[in-house]
Order: structure tokens, then C-alpha cells, then sequence
């Protein structure tokens, strides 16, 4: 978010994350990590509860954590309306900013300096590109293999469903181990109606972005060890077929082949998330983490209590582990 | 302390079944449906002035990002 908040500012997008922290702990956040967006405080969870996201699964014996939200982002237009929205099963799931951006502007915009491969023929150009975080891939952020094809005027390509005897495109991506790919995101297929034929088609035609929305998981990039390999290679197969309203080209499958690198994960600056290999924040947070605890204490004595014994339970727990 | 991989892949120093580590359930909530207008607000920001959302944010598309802490 932090070196994305430059891309916000030129798309004409403001900011906001909120969450229940203090609001001495955002200055010094803000402060040590150069954030320049806008950081709301709501430390009672009042907007958390308004917006009906206080996360039911935590219990007030949960003591420091009880407060949070289900992660999630709200991507609004001018009139303060929801255009988008962005939940996951995970908190660790989220989206690349520029995925944001894009819903926002209703377009996807690829970086020039973005990872891409390029295959031209017949006339056809078809790009495919990693979207997002210049280019790499980060545990748990999504972002977008996207396959842009530059049609020429008169051809068109087809979505789902197809009549039997045509293709419809399908793009697969190949990567390594710990890679997960999520359903395609394409724009609206255009109606085409053959009255020669009698049938109906879905088509696209001119320039078309097909996205594939991807993340790595720890096999591949793991907030607990250091990143072994700096790059791999993902194979991006197009099966498609381009026709005019006269005649068709016969399906292809084209590959293209790209090398992305694997960046490491931000983790904050408190010795269990420290020395793994990570990239660890400038922020420590350990004066926030005793004022956050001290906060919940002071309301209630007695989480004093269930945090040291949460606390012995985990340490036991890792003990037996290890 | 050694990494344990949850059911969704993903690794993190805390132990599974620590609630810090809660996935979340199927049904969560997720709050302002697409097409409402997302509720107003108004809370300090880090350096302490009073922010309200739809007034500071005037004429401007926006992102709401709601995370669980700067924290941990």
C-alpha cells in the first residue's frame, strides 16, 4: 500500500485504513514507515460494529485481539457508492493495490515495466503480463496474470458457451508448487447473432483483458523462512479461436513464458514474526503491543489473566511442536 | 518456533488454532453491499485530528481499507 500510495494519488483515489489501534501507534507507524495515506483510529471498534465487520470468531477472552475486523476493502466512486469489494477466507489474502486502482477506474492499466512475454501472428498479438507490486509475487497478495489480445478490426474472439465446431478461449497458467490461481475475470462478452447461421455467439473483439487473479502460498513464499529460489517461471497457455462473420481462423493454442521473482513478505517488527528472512518493518511495535495489551487490561482486570495463560498455552504448544 | 501451514496454505509463527490465526468462516460478514453508499464515519487520524469520511474525501473515488493492526 505504502509504495503503491503514489499510483493512488495519480488515478485521483484517496486512501483510508482503518483499524482498532491507537492512535499513538498509527503516529509512529506512520511516522517510521513512511505511510502518507490516511490512517483512521478506531479503537473502540464503534465503525467496525457500524460497518458489521467486528470478527465474531474472537471472543472478549481472546483479551488483545478482540476488536478487529474481518480484513477487508471497499473501493467507492465519487458518490461515496460501493463499486467493488474485497473479502477473502483469509486475512492473509489481499488484494495487489493496483487491482484496487483498477476497479476504481473500471480499467486495467499494466505497468510498462511489468514481466510480460509477447506472441504476434496472423496479425493477432496477444501479451501476457504479471500485474501488480512491480511484477513479482507476494505470499498471499492477489495479483493478475493478464492476457491482453489486440485483435484486428473484423476478428473476434469467443466466451462461454460456444456452439459445437468452435472454440472458446480458455487461458491456463502453469507455475510451480504453492501457486494458486483463482477463476478467470474477464470484461462482458458483446452478443452476436448470425442470422445466416441462425446462431447466437458471445464475443469479444478489439483489444480484450483476460485476468487471472494468482497468489503464492508457503510452499512457494513463506513468511517463516527465507525465500530459497528469486524467480520463477510461469507458463501461460491461450487456447483460442478468431473468426470474422464470414469465416474462422482454425483454434490455436499459443505459450508464452514468463519469469517473475518472488518478493518477501512485510512482517511487523515483533520477535515472533523477526528473523525468518523477511522483510521486517522499521516500526517496533513492542511499545504498541504493551499499550494495546495495557488498554484491554485497564478495562478489564482480568484479561490480564487470560493473556498470560493464552500466552502459556501457546508457548506450551510450540514446545510440543518443536 | 516452526512454521505450520493452515488449510488455505499459508504459514505464519503463531500456532494453528490460535485465534490469531482464525480463517475466515464462509459466512462472514462483509458489510455495505456493492451499490450502497458506505456508511459515514468519523475518527481520528494518526495525528489526532477528526476525520469524517465523506466529507474528507469530497469528490474523490475512494479505497476503505479495514485491516486487523499495525500492531502484530
Amino acid at each position: 500500500m505504502r509504495d503503491a500510495f503514489a499510483k493512488f494519488e495519480a488515478a485521483g483515489i484517496k486512501l483510508y485504513a482503518l483499524s482498532y489501534d491507537d492512535q499513538e501507534t498509527l503516529t509512529e507507524f506512520a511516522e517510521k514507515q513512511g505511510v502518507q495515506y490516511t490512517l483512521l483510529s478506531d479503537t473502540d471498534s464503534r465503525v467496525i460494529k457500524q460497518y458489521g465487520l467486528l470478527n465474531q470468531q474472537l471472543s472478549k477472552e481472546d483479551a488483545f485481539l478482540y476488536g478487529i475486523p474481518y480484513p477487508g476493502v471497499y473501493v467507492c466512486d465519487e458518490n461515496g457508492t460501493v463499486v467493488s469489494k474485497f473479502f477473502h477466507d483469509s486475512y492473509k489474502k489481499r488484494e495487489s493495490p493496483e487491482i484496487l486502482i483498477d476497479a476504481a477506474l473500471g480499467r486495467i492499466t499494466i505497468d510498462e515495466t511489468a514481466p510480460q512475454a509477447v506472441s504476434s501472428d496472423d496479425g493477432i498479438r496477444i501479451m501476457a503480463a504479471l500485474h501488480g507490486g512491480n511484477g513479482s509475487l507476494r505470499q498471499g497478495i492477489v495479483r493478475q496474470l493478464v492476457t491482453t489480445f489486440e485483435l484486428p478490426d473484423g476478428l473476434h474472439i469467443y466466451g462461454e458457451p460456444v456452439p459445437q465446431g468452435l472454440t472458446a478461449t480458455e487461458i491456463r497458467v502453469e507455475g510451480p508448487d504453492g501457486l494458486v490461481t483463482l477463476p478467470i475475470e474477464a470484461p462482458p462478452t458483446t452478443p452476436l447473432h448470425l442470422k445466416a447461421l441462425g446462431i447466437d455467439l458471445n464475443v469479444w473483439s478489439g483489444t480484450v483483458n483476460l485476468a487471472i487473479p494468482l497468489y503464492p502460498v508457503g510452499e512457494l513464499v513463506s513468511e517463516c523462512r527465507p525465500i530459497d529460489e528469486r524467480e520463477v517461471e510461469l507458463s501461460v497457455h491461450v487456447t483460442f479461436q478468431a473468426c470474422t462473420n464470414e469465416t474462422c481462423l482454425l483454434p490455436e493454442t499459443r505459450s508464452l513464458t514468463l519469469r517473475v521473482a518472488l518478493e518477501e513478505v512485510d512482517v511487523p517488527n515483533l520477535p515472533i514474526h523477526t528473523g525468518h528472512g523477511q522483510r521486517e518493518g522499521s516500526y517496533d511495535s513492542t511499545p504498541a503491543m504493551k499499550r494495546l495489551i495495557w488498554r484491554k487490561i485497564r478495562k478489564n482486570p482480568l484479561r490480564l489473566l487470560q493473556f498470560i495463560w493464552n500466552r502459556k498455552r501457546m508457548e506450551r504448544r510450540s514446545k510440543r511442536e518443536s | 518456533m516452526k512454521a505450520e501451514r493452515d488449510e488455505l496454505g499459508f504459514d505464519a509463527p503463531a500456532p494453528l488454532g490460535h485465534p490469531v490465526r482464525a480463517s475466515l468462516p464462509e459466512n462472514a460478514p462483509t458489510g455495505p453491499a456493492i451499490g450502497d453508499r458506505l456508511p459515514d464515519f468519523s475518527l481520528p487520524n494518526a495525528f489526532g485530528q477528526m476525520v469524517t469520511f465523506h466529507e474528507d474525501r469530497g469528490v474523490s473515488k475512494a479505497a476503505l481499507v479495514f485491516y486487523r493492526s499495525a500492531v502484530w
